[in-house]
């Protein structure tokens, strides 16, 4: 899908209109007859030669008879009522352009399309776009804006327009144009349109957005007008737009604490285990951690695991990690961009406390067929991009999987021999364009994890999301988006024991939700983003079958629960001026715990346990069993104190439902998932943020300080060794406490050169408080305690080094404090044996953890022709060998208390990788 | 395509044995070393349903690095009911204190353990009540295999309790194993002469020394629950397995097991006590931390105390088992026993034999040989000897029959 662009000539414009020094005298005479055969005419008396495109000229006939009348004066009254603009230059060429109509003032209804033809002149320097390939040099088309007339006095020009798909014909949002040396920027919004204050003369434009190709005009402007872009997606051309794509974003955005990472960004990133990883990535800027390698979860700004909305397409995905964590669920070929949020978040997402990870799939070629596919030490992985009907719908699949298996069996460490991990997972994404306004969109996953750690049990996990998405352009000041989604969670354990104990033993949750967000453009100053959204849960808490005759486990089925989930939002952009901007979000969530459900009531003032209980109250089908909700306030505002440093706050709260039970320090894939009902409590959080935004050099640096401070209530913790699964009575084994967080973030990026990446550091806390009157509901005598992944220090760099246009190298080093642990203070002797007195919960750290990746990156040559496309990436994780704790604990072994150190990479791995493209 | 699908398999290969291996996580032995002591009381203490004397033990943590525990010796201990009838102990060796006068529990009542130790700190435990009965119905002994395939006895035990009121149990056990050493003899080799000429005579043993009984306690924490079952019925819980090499199945055994039904505190306690020096793994950890049972410091809440005073109700049961009416099964001896024939008179003109009984580290078994004797002779002197433990029993039990015992 080359589109070779029609050139007439190259030229240096030197834009004269007033004086013409060399304006021949010509004398002829027509009648009736084409402007064409005019210029042709005056070609010939000239001897001049003309320069423009014929489409430019329409057919509208014109008689004329000039004696010794200027060259200048005869093209005026030919082009008195057409658009057309001439120059004649000294080497006897006339250059005729197609100009802008020049307006004096905006009209009454500026987002108003305009019906009038504004026309726009293209001359182009002479390049050939055979290819869209990336690293050629910049070329710039240059557009004239209205003709320059000798009374220009304004300082300020105002350029808008629409950005358009090329083939879709959709609007392209979130687009920033930038002028470039000029610090002059804007982003479309939803209808693609923008709006640039130029001053008069020359300026260079560059448009940037992920998946759009890259357009550079030099616009020459002498009164105010209209430029429409109409530009083609790109996969080929995102590099260049990633490492540009937030520049301003960073400084602009009213949202503190978004974090985007596009995944073509992360290409050149040192992989483990061959497999790319938004979410790692994710893990190296500040405030978002893991508890350690071999965790699934992610913790943001001192946030439990549980505390994150995951979202693909719309859909919630539970379950974000492959193989006890080292693997993320997100195929990173199908993914498009990954927005997270961990300060403010957008008042269209709620459930969750700490952050948003919104994460879209890419959009398939409507054009072309395309694949991709890569083979790495682990997975291997195949993309590919259907057209279905030409320029209105494609569709996009991509599937991973695992030889894991094999590797395992033939390993010879008999703890391992019989152990068996393997996974896959698929995606799918269906768009398509019923008209200009309606689009429709439908996306599925689902990914499949089966491991065993002992031979008698097998434990295997599952994700599935469905959305449905339909957009719908009412006009140019209101769009919505109606969605559907649904997505599940289960897992199951098979155990196979030497007695008969054999069972099955099945978890599951289900959730359905019908989202309406809508968007009204109100004027300038004012944009509404409002909408309602309703999610039904169901969780299926657990269900044991017994295996086989023998089996005296009985079939037991914890009661079904079932919530319905609802909010309300609204939130309004106001730009009060120039450097004002507030985010106004308010969002009312309202739960409603359902039956049918036999609730314990307990007597207040007791530990929740068997002896408390005072009553058991039995629910009917859909009766509300108890309600919570209120207002959550989404309050951001953004400053610039100088064009090119803005400072932001924000305050942020948050409810949250849904809590996950796990008996263990990191998330495993056996943690349940439990719905807030009579007994157990919402969780909530505020948070307060303040942040300053930088950038430098014409953007080349970014730079951020962000503070934040949040506190949050009911947040679930276990007692010491509680039984969460098959447990009727949850409430008796946990405990809701308090938490809170504080930290400083830094982060400085370099977004262009041949030297880019970035280096982060936070400072970081995460505490929790587990107080009660009863020793059995206390933690560390009730007192504040840090959690379980308090890493107060945390320093990431990410480097990229591109040695030339093929190959590249690239570093990443990441340092982080040691995560807390519980340490054995003595031992005593009970029962005949030896055992371990622990501290305090978390009183000790295990060492410090650090580790240096490096990788490099090898392009395949770029010829045209080449069937496919390939890149190769070579990689050694953890170069230094480092053998970074991953937990340390104890074990009583016949009476002997030994401690042991578990690491999940304490030696370089070394992975090579290579992918090719089609 | 053809040459790329070609390369990529090659390298797949090469690559994924490589890499895979280094996958999976590493788990290594380190030092275990104490940053920060703590000092807390320690008790243990279960009073049950028999009539009998009770026994509470007081001790202390210790760091780390040291192998022993200290005892709490000096404490004034007594149990107190909800009538106020106290049940003094008094110390009866270090750490272990016994009840005054035999007594039970008695169900509805209410059960405190009152400790004064002799720094002058006072512990008290919550007021407990005895837990409901439930009967082992039966013990059985039945040849299993262990989870790491090794074949033996697995001992098991079900029980029953119709009013589904007792769901948790705790076991402890008694086993009591006979020990014939192989190579005992009806004589003993007693030193005549221990100078030149040397003289050694035979006398019949004085005790018995060819069949003894040892009886050994069960460790560790052996529980089990019945909160998942439909009736509360403990079916072929297995208490014990003893591998078929293992030296107490040589000859006939026997094993008492106790059945401790628990309140759901004590349950907890003890799962907790046990969960957290259980064995884990790289996936799953268990929030270790300190947890309190029932005894708390009357003077600082915040004081660590160790231990939960149990009130239970306790069934038990014997069974005797052969073993090899079970498991075919051939136990080597404790220890190795191999014959020498030390010389009467050797080279240097010692005697090897005298010094042996003297120092009674050999014990007369057989004459060496000789004519018209079925013994095939072995090198060296007269008689054939054999190592301690292999002729005398008393060196590994008691020779005297237990009570309970029954052929």
């Amino acid at each position: 899908m080359k589109k070779i662009i029609l050139l007439v000539a190259c030229f240096c414009f030197h834009f004269t209109n007033a004086q013409i020094k060399e304006d021949p005298r010509v004398t002829l005479s027509f009648q009736n007859s084409s402007k064409i055969d005019v210029i042709n005419l005056l070609e010939k008396e000239t001897g001049f030669q003309f320069y423009f495109i014929k489409d430019w000229i329409d057919a509208k006939p014109i008689s004329g008879n000039y004696s010794n009348t200027l060259l200048s004066t005869v093209l005026n009254t030919i082009f008195k009522d057409t658009f057309i603009n001439f120059y004649i230059s000294n080497d006897n060429k006339v250059i005729l352009t197609q100009n802008n109509l020049i307006y004096d003032s905006l009209p009454d209804s500026f987002y108003k399309k305009k019906e009038e033809i504004l026309t726009e002149s293209k001359e182009v320097e002479p390049v050939f776009y055979e290819d869209n390939v990336v690293g050629k040099a910049k070329t710039f088309e240059t557009i004239r804006i209205g003709k320059e007339t000798k009374n220009n006095s304004k300082k300020f020009y105002t350029l808008s327009g629409y950005v358009k798909n090329t083939f879709t014909n959709e609007p392209i949002p979130n687009l920033a144009l930038l002028v470039i040396g000029k610090n002059i920027n804007a982003v479309t919004d939803i209808d693609g349109f923008y709006t640039l204050k130029l001053p008069p003369g020359i300026n260079y434009i560059e448009t940037k957005s992920l998946g759009i190709e890259a357009a550079n005009k030099k616009v020459i402007i002498y009164s105010d007008g209209t430029l429409n872009f109409d530009l083609k997606e790109t996969s080929e051309t995102l590099k260049e737009v990633v490492v540009e794509a937030s520049r301003d974003r960073n400084i602009k955005e009213v949202i503190s604490g978004v974090t985007q990472i596009k995944v073509q960004e992360i290409k050149n990133i040192p992989l483990v285990l061959g497999e790319r990883d938004i979410l790692k990535v994710a893990t190296t800027l500040p405030g978002i951690k893991k508890a350690g390698e071999g965790s699934s979860g992610y913790n943001v700004r001192g946030g439990k695991e549980d505390q994150n909305l995951i979202l693909l397409d719309n859909a919630v995905l539970y379950n974000p990690s492959h193989f006890f964590g080292i693997f993320s669920a997100l195929n990173p070929f199908t993914s498009g961009d990954v927005n997270i949020y961990k300060g403010s978040l957008p008042s269209e997402f709620g459930g969750r406390l700490s952050s948003v990870f919104d994460i879209n799939t890419k959009d398939a070629s409507t054009e072309k067929f395309a694949g991709e596919a890569s083979i790495g030490p682990v997975t291997s992985n195949l993309t590919l991009e259907i057209p279905v009907v030409k320029n209105e719908s494609s569709l996009l699949i991509g599937g991973r999987g695992t030889y894991s298996d094999w590797i395992l069996k033939s390993l010879d460490d008999a703890s391992i021999k019989d152990s068996k991990a393997s996974f896959f997972d698929l995606v799918g994404k269906y768009k398509h364009k019923l008209n200009d306004n309606n689009t429709l969109e439908a996306s599925g996953y689902y990914s499949n994890d089966e491991f065993s750690i002992t031979s008698d049990s097998l434990y295997s996990y599952n994700n599935r999301l469905l959305s449905l998405r339909w957009n719908r352009n009412f006009n140019n000041k209101n769009n919505g988006s109606l969605i559907l989604a649904n997505s599940e969670y289960k897992f199951n354990i098979k155990y196979d024991g030497a007695i008969d104990t054999d069972f099955k033993l099945g978890y599951k949750i289900n959730e359905t939700e019908l989202k309406l967000k809508m968007k009204y453009l109100h004027s300038d100053t004012h944009k509404f983003d409002y909408g309602i959204s309703s999610k039904l849960y169901t969780v299926n808490p657990g269900t044991i079958k017994p295996i086989g005759t023998e089996s005296i486990i009985e079939a037991s089925n914890i009661a079904k629960e079932t919530a319905l989930e609802s909010a309300i939002f609204i939130a309004d952009t106001y730009k009060v001026d120039k450097k004002l901007l507030f985010n106004l979000g308010l969002r009312y969530s309202f739960y409603a715990s359902l039956g049918e459900a036999s609730q314990r009531k307990y007597q207040k003032g007791l530990p929740k346990n068997e002896g408390s209980v005072i009553d058991t109250l039995n629910f009917n089908k859909n009766e509300v069993i108890e309600t919570y909700g209120g207002p959550e306030m989404r309050l951001s505002a953004r400053y610039f104190l100088t064009p090119s440093l803005s400072v932001k706050g924000s305050f942020n709260s948050t409810y949250q439902y849904i809590h996950t039970l796990s008996n263990n320090t990191t998330v495993s894939p056996t943690d349940t998932w439990k719905l807030s009902d009579l007994n157990i409590k919402p969780q909530q959080a505020n948070q307060v943020t303040l942040g300053f935004y930088k950038n430098f050099e014409d953007s080349f640096y970014e730079l951020s300080l962000e503070g934040y401070y949040k506190k949050t209530k009911n947040t679930l913790d276990y007692k010491v060794g509680a039984d969460l699964l098959l447990n009727n009575y949850i409430e008796t084994e946990v405990l809701q406490g308090d938490g809170k967080a504080y930290g400083v973030e830094f982060l400085i990026k370099k977004t262009k050169g041949n030297l880019n990446g970035w280096l982060g550091y936070s400072y970081a806390r995460s505490m929790v408080k587990l107080d009660s009157d009863f020793s059995e509901e206390r933690v560390n005598n009730g007192k504040y305690f840090p959690s379980n992944y308090d890493k107060p220090h945390d320093v990431s760099l990410v480097t990229n080094y591109k040695l030339t246009k093929r190959y590249s190298f690239s570093a990443n080093f990441t340092y982080q404090t040691g995560r807390p642990v519980t340490y054995p203070i003595g031992k005593y002797v009970y029962n005949g044996e030896e055992r371990v007195l622990y501290s305090d919960r978390n009183k000790f750290r295990i060492p410090d953890y650090y580790r240096f990746d490096i990788g490099f990156n090898i392009e395949g040559n770029h010829r045209i022709k080449k069937f496919a496309h390939s890149f190769w990436n070579i990689s050694v994780y953890n170069v230094l060998g480092r053998n970074n704790p991953y937990s340390v604990y104890f074990v009583t072994d016949k009476g002997e208390i030994k401690a042991y150190q578990s690491s999940i990479f304490s030696i370089p791995v070394p992975t090579i990788t290579y992918n090719f493209k089609f | 395509m053809q040459l790329i699908m070609k390369n990529i398999k090659f390298l797949s290969f090469f690559w994924f044995s490589v890499a895979l291996i280094l996958t999976i996580g590493c788990v290594e032995q380190i030092d275990l070393k104490t940053i920060s002591f703590e000092d807390a009381l320690v008790v243990e203490g279960t009073i049950t349903n028999e009539s009998k004397i009770h026994q509470i033990k007081l001790s202390r943590t210790f760091k780390l690095e040291e192998s022993m525990p200290r005892t709490e010796s000096n404490a004034i201990v007594e149990v107190i009911d909800d009538l106020q009838n106290t049940y003094g102990f008094q110390e009866e060796r270090p750490g272990v204190y016994l009840s005054e006068t035999e007594f039970k529990a008695i169900p509805t009542r209410q059960y405190q353990l009152k400790i004064t130790t002799s720094n002058g700190r006072s512990y008290t435990s919550h007021s407990t009540e005895i837990t409901p009965e439930a009967q082992i119905n039966d013990v059985i002994a039945v040849k299993e295999f262990d989870s790491n395939g090794t074949e033996g006895i697995s001992i098991q035990v079900s029980s029953f309790n119709s009013n589904g009121n007792a769901r948790y149990y705790r076991y402890e056990f008694e086993e009591t194993y006979k020990i014939i050493p192989p190579y005992w003899s009806p004589y003993d080799a007693v030193v005549i002469s221990d100078v030149a000429p040397f003289e050694v005579d035979f006398v019949p043993r004085s005790k018995e020394e060819k069949v003894c009984y040892n009886t050994i306690n069960s460790e560790g924490i052996i529980q089990t629950e019945t909160n998942n079952l439909v009736e509360d019925r403990v079916s072929k819980f297995p208490v014990r397995f003893i591998s078929k090499e293992d030296f107490i199945i040589r000859n006939r055994y026997s094993i008492l097991v106790k059945q401790y039904v628990q309140s759901i505190e004590a349950y907890t306690f003890y799962n907790i006590l046990n969960n957290l020096s259980g064995s884990e793994s790289l996936f799953s950890q268990n929030q270790p931390g300190f947890f309190s049972g029932n005894l708390f410091s009357n003077e600082n809440s915040e004081e660590k105390v160790i231990g939960f005073f149990e009130v239970a109700s306790v069934s038990t049961k014997r069974i005797f088992v052969n073993p090899r009416e079970i498991i075919e099964t051939t136990p080597s001896y404790i220890s190795k026993c191999n014959l020498i024939a030390p010389e009467l008179v050797n080279a240097s003109g010692n005697s090897p034999l005298i010094e042996a009984i003297k120092e009674g580290t050999l014990k007369f078994f057989q004459v060496n040989g000789g004519e018209n004797s079925p013994v095939i002779p072995i090198p060296g002197g007269p008689y054939q000897m054999a190592p301690l433990p292999c002729s005398d029993c008393t060196v590994l039990g008691t020779n005297v029959m237990p009570d309970f015992w029954v052929e």
